[in-house]
């Protein structure tokens, strides 16, 4: 694998506007009812006065060890070259087992392809020109980053390596490659 | 609600449903009446009693092929490419609990039908005089098939539990009880579907040889109670979200699926009666027909609960 292709959500610069969401949604021809990405904003979290609400990145973590290339039966779902995990819709019965098997619960069955469909960072349009995914480059405060982890001189690789940052359910050792940075604020449960 | 992030629609943790838990049930129907028939077959054997023409045996030629082939068409059906089901059948990923399901069954499915077409030869052979050379030679390998199908058996059984297991994020689906809780529930609904079917259709005397199936019956429910114990104690020490889980037999519809059916009509009903009923009942018609559809529904109870309840707690 030559490519390491990661994503940084920065959840302090974030204002949960949707417009990462609504930019996918336009690029990738996402169908009304369903969606490959959004931004929940969760919370209050803290105590009065000091409260404030998490900007939670829900789309395909691109998972290094992912649990649906696994438990694909024919393959359709993969992973190549470029490390991003996709979906090869002409080997794909639809049975779901991918769908049930994604800890992070982003992939949906396409009501127009009847394929399952998820976050594929742009791979086919965007990136094969050499752009930045829809969201990344909608985001009115930057606060997404996306670039190739491998590369040493990478925009991503100088946040990653300078800011602290987490990411969801690596217990389950998929190894997402969505990084988050921490919101600063604290607080403690009531 | 509308959200401003949109519908939450799609990110409903329950995937599978009520289609593939009677998919589940059906395969470990069909392997439990072939592992129960065959190992029945070896137990008479191996005492020189005569094995042809057991009520028990007829039925699991019934079952055997019929239960998995309506699970099979409910499972093609549900798949969002009904039409391109062929491509599991060419296309394998043996990283996937799925595909080594299809291999097994590839080779399973066929030979329980040549599994009935022996019992039944002689009605077989009335409608199908061509087959006669073919089940002439099946007849001489008798012995290795039935192995293999036992074998096979075994590994749909248990399959049907991986199946569900390989899904990390679910953690009553994601422990290794689960595939040898589907083996055990699967001996009870084989057993207890061989006797229904026998009693309802092939026995001439009440009681013909249901006593051996009987026999089993109480190993297997034990194996069966100790699984589920085995379950929710190690939730219970798995850290917080697997406890959170063990909220499923406690809170909420599948916690009454569980109690009634699993516990109540799967377990209790079948133990019960089989030890505080009068002998006079026990082999009566109507006895083993009661017992028996008990067993079956909390069989279909159980798959049901492990599919929707199991889906319904993620960590
Ligand atoms: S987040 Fe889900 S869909 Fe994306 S790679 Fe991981 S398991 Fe697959
Ligand atoms: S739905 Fe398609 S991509 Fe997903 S596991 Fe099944 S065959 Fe593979």
């Amino acid at each position: 694998m030559t490519k390491r292709y990661v994503l940084v959500h920065d959840e302090n610069k974030c204002i949960g506007c949707q417009a990462c969401n609504v930019a996918c949604r336009s690029e990738n021809n996402v169908p009304e009812s369903v969606t490959r990405l959004q931004v929940r904003i969760e919370g209050p979290y803290g105590n009065f006065p000091h409260l404030h609400f998490k900007y939670n990145r829900v789309s395909c973590e691109q998972c290094e060890n992912a649990p649906c290339v696994k438990v694909c039966p024919t393959g359709a779902a993969y992973v190549n070259d470029d490390g991003i995990v996709s979906i090869n819709e002409n080997k794909c019965v639809g049975c779901l087992y991918c769908v049930a098997a994604c800890p992070y619960k982003v992939r949906f069955i396409n009501p127009e392809t009847r394929v399952p469909d998820k976050c594929d960072f742009c791979k086919e349009s965007r990136l094969a020109r050499g752009e930045q995914p829809a969201c990344v480059s909608v985001c009115p405060t930057q606060a997404l980053t996306f670039g190739d982890a491998n590369d040493m001189t990478s925009e991503v690789r100088k946040v990653l390596d300078t800011k602290p940052s987490y990411q969801q359910k690596v217990n389950l050792g998929t190894e997402p490659r969505v990084y988050r940075i921490p919101s600063r604020r604290g607080g403690i449960k009531a | 609600m509308n959200n401003i992030w949109g519908s939450m629609e799609q990110y409903d943790p329950v995937v599978w449903n009520w289609i593939i838990a009677v998919y589940l049930f059906m395969a470990g129907l069909s392997a439990g009446s072939m592992l129960v028939a065959i190992g029945l077959k070896w137990y008479k054997q191996s005492r020189g009693l005569p094995t042809e023409g057991l009520p028990v045996i007829k039925a699991a030629a019934v079952i055997g092929p019929v239960a998995i082939c309506l699970g099979m068409a409910l499972l093609v059906l549900d798949l969002t490419k009904p039409f391109e089901f062929y491509h599991i059948l060419l296309n394998y990923n043996l990283t996937s609990v799925m595909a080594w399901g299809v291999i097994a069954l590839l080779v399973y499915i066929p030979l329980v039908f040549v599994f009935a077409a022996l019992v039944f030869e002689k009605q077989v052979l009335h409608y199908a005089p061509w087959l006669a050379g073919v089940l002439k030679v099946c007849g001489q390998l008798e012995g290795s098939l039935n192995k293999l199908i036992f074998a096979l058996a075994l590994g749909v059984g248990v399959y049907t539990g991986f199946l569900l297991s390989a899904m990390i994020s679910y953690p009553i689906l994601n422990t290794a009880v689960l595939p040898a809780l589907f083996l055990a529930s699967a001996m009870s609904v084989g057993s207890a579907g061989n006797i229904l079917v026998a009693t309802l259709f092939f026995s001439k005397k009440e009681s013909d040889c249901i006593e051996q199936v009987h026999r089993i019956e109480y190993p297997v429910a034990f194996n069966e109670a100790l699984c589920l114990v085995l379950l929710f104690v190690g939730l219970n020490f798995s850290g917080p979200a697997a406890q959170a889980a063990t909220a499923a037999i406690t809170t909420g519809t599948w916690a009454s699926v569980f109690w009634i059916g699993v516990v109540g009509l799967g377990l209790v009903v079948p133990v019960l009666a089989s030890t505080l009923a009068p002998k006079a009942w026990r082999h009566s018609k109507g006895f083993l027909i009661t017992v028996s559809c008990s067993t079956i529904l909390g069989v279909l109870a159980l798959r049901h609960f492990v599919v929707y309840a199991g889906q319904s707690y993620i960590s």
